[in-house]
């Protein structure tokens, strides 16, 4: 009730298992082979691919807390971007090497998710989305300000991409696999923590919070573990931002970043792990092919967004599954749900849709 | 002390901006359970359509008026069109909102532009009036918090003193079984949709009055209203003017004393209110 209508298909895992895989492992094949399909790399690699891979990543965090635990966070970029303000800081302010660099961001992250949690965890439902939308304009406004600690909004720079010894994450081919592995580790994790017994109970408490309570589970306990567990998913997404941009500054973290994530898991659709990554892509080809045949980018994109959220709740991930409900209907009674297509245009520079206006109140 | 008076004084003529945009918003979740994350948007177009009548006409009240009158038909045919099929999905209606506030902002942007603009009010009325330990204030902001004051006793009013005020209050406590005692709900969730959007769209020309118009505000003001309501309890009239007054302060205060940390303050003020008293300050137990 609480969470969007999703279908849950833990009762019939064993069935879905099968062809699910078999479109992962076709995916992932894509996936691997990308950078040798796509005619101009220089831009495919890293402003759909990797960007695609990120924005996936820290919305697998956001769908794993909405799918296992009924909560839907808007705070999941912040902690990605706390992780990247962590690696930034300890690479340019601190000197550290990369890999201690890398630690201690995945680190300030998961502890920043950990503190949000204690706090959110006792709210609920649309008290818990404000509530994490607040706490990410906090840190937001923090970080634009703070000169002493993130150089306020010229941001903390250069973090170049290091070379981490098995991996020279400098050449940009690296760098993507290095993305994609570090997501598909993330869904594996994921799988892995929602199929463990902490995340059936997880489940339990999603569907009644009372009845887990009366069997002697902490309830506060498992949210808050569970925001920290996503937390930690969300500061790789972090890691990667960082390498990617090469700098963290405010913008990484302001509304229009948070909505961003919430568009990719909402396209993607917000039960489904995997389905983040088909939002990713979709949200970064509209970034950056949409000024093709239309200034107001943003428009398009909220325009996509109630799109899904009125014809297909179940997003991307769902659609196969809603034609498949549709067929069946059909033949009893004519009632059908519209399928949404991402737009394809062929390729241009990347899009700028920063806009950057500070809300001064006097 | 003077600086004091004057810093109160700050909070509270911007506690009554909070207010009523604060008050619309507490207005329809207290109703209908679901938050429109759309008003901050509403409270801008509010705030430029003001500005446009005003600019036209010359006349202020006209452009009040006439912003509140179109932001609350707006906000009517976006209750009919998108919202209505979804109401007991909260979620879903608090995302489909945020879709129209993404739509919003984007179109405003390109008709508006970027710039700051403000509503202008009548030259007679630019003065400052001796204010006992403050000295010189402008008139305006005084004006605006008495606005703001008449406008929540009318709104206390009408939800507890009319007829539809109290079908409202029933609503609040059971929709169905209101709705089973013959009142059509339907038209009640509408004309409170209406309401509570008409009273962003006012918001903003009063906000349009004292502060800048320009994009970003929409955002500000959405997680404003959003802090006030959660800090005074969702639902509640009394709630969003105890949220507004504190809000207002506290961010005012904090301005003088550590101006890096305002929000960081503002929004700790909730983090406490929320350990303390999840459901807010006037609000009742979930």
């Amino acid at each position: 009730m609480t969470r969007l209508a999703t279908p849950t298909r833990s009762e019939k895992s064993r069935g879905w298992l099968r062809p699910g895989l078999i479109i992962g492992l076709i995916v992932l094949a894509l996936a691997i082979a990308f950078p040798h399909l796509v005619d101009r790399p220089k831009f495919w690699i890293p402003n759909i691919g990797i960007k695609s891979l990120w924005l996936g990543i820290v919305a697998m965090s956001l769908v794993f807390l909405n799918r296992y635990v009924g909560l839907l966070s808007l705070a999941q970029m912040t902690i990605a971007g706390m992780s990247a303000y962590g690696v930034a800081y300890a690479t340019v302010t601190l000197g550290l090497s990369p890999w201690v660099s890398i630690v201690f961001g995945l680190m300030i992250g998961t502890l920043a998710g950990y503190l949000v949690a204690l706090v959110a965890a006792r709210t609920k439902a649309i008290y818990f989305l404000m509530l994490t939308l607040a706490l990410g304009q906090v840190f937001y406004s923090w970080a634009a300000q703070a000169v002493d600690v993130t150089n306020a909004s010229r941001g903390l720079y250069p973090v170049p991409r290091p070379d981490l010894g098995v991996m020279n994450l400098a050449d940009l081919n690296s760098f993507y696999y290095f993305a994609l592995a570090a997501a598909v580790l993330c869904y594996l994790l994921c799988r892995y923590v929602a199929t463990s017994s902490f995340g059936l109970a997880l489940q339990g408490i999603r569907d009644s919070p009372e009845r887990m309570s009366a069997l002697g589970y902490n309830v506060n306990r498992y949210r808050v573990g569970a925001i920290t567990f996503a937390s930690f998913i969300a500061s790789i997404g972090g890691v990667i931002v960082v390498f990617d941009r090469n700098q963290v500054d405010p913008s990484v973290v302001n509304l229009n970043a948070t909505l961003d994530i919430l568009i990719v898991a909402v396209i993607g659709g917000i039960g489904s792990l995997l389905g983040v990554f088909a939002g990713g892509v979709v949200l970064s080809l509209l970034l950056n092919f949409s000024q093709d045949f239309t200034d107001r980018y943003m428009t398009l994109t909220g325009l996509v967004f109630i799109a899904v959220l009125l014809f297909a709740p179940a997003g991307l991930a769902g659609i196969g599954k809603q034609v498949q409900g549709v067929k069946d209907r059909v033949l009893r009674k004519k009632k059908s749900a519209p399928v949404l297509e991402p737009v394809q245009e062929p390729p241009t520079k990347p899009s700028e849709e920063e806009l950057t206006t500070e809300g001064t109140q006097r | 002390m003077e600086q004091f008076l004057l810093v109160t004084l700050n909070g509270l003529t911007l506690a009554a901006v909070y207010f009523l945009v604060a008050s619309g918003l507490t207005l329809i979740f207290g109703l209908m359970r679901v938050i429109t994350l759309a008003h901050g948007t509403s409270y801008l177009l509010g705030g430029y359509i003001g500005y446009v009548i005003v600019r036209e006409t010359g006349n202020w009240a006209l452009g009040a008026l006439g912003a509140a009158l179109a932001v609350g038909l707006l906000g009517l045919v976006i209750h009919q069109l998108l919202i209505r099929k979804f109401q007991d999905d909260d979620m879903r209606v608090a995302l489909i909102t945020l879709g129209v506030a993404l739509i919003g902002t984007d179109l405003m942007l390109a008709t508006f532009g970027g710039t700051a603009t403000q509503v202008a009010f009548p030259a007679a009325l630019q003065i400052g009036v001796n204010v006992p330990g403050v000295g010189q204030y402008p008139l305006i902001r005084l004006m605006i918090l008495g606005i703001s004051i008449v406008v929540g006793i009318l709104l206390s009013l009408f939800i507890n003193r009319t007829r539809f005020g109290s079908i409202v209050r029933a609503g609040v406590d059971d929709s169905q079984m209101t709705a089973a005692t013959g009142v059509n709900v339907r038209i009640v969730f509408g004309a409170i949709f209406f309401l509570g959007s008409a009273l962003a769209g006012f918001a903003g020309v009063v906000g349009g009055t004292l502060f800048p118009l320009l994009p970003g505000q929409d955002g500000t003001y959405l997680l404003f209203s959003l802090v006030v309501v959660i800090v005074g309890g969702m639902g509640s009239i009394p709630g969003a003017a105890i949220g507004a007054v504190l809000v207002g302060l506290v961010s005012q205060y904090t301005l003088v004393i550590a101006p890096t940390y305002a929000l960081v303050v503002t929004f700790a003020l909730m983090v406490v209110v929320l350990a303390i008293r999840p459901q807010g300050i006037m609000g009742r137990a979930v």
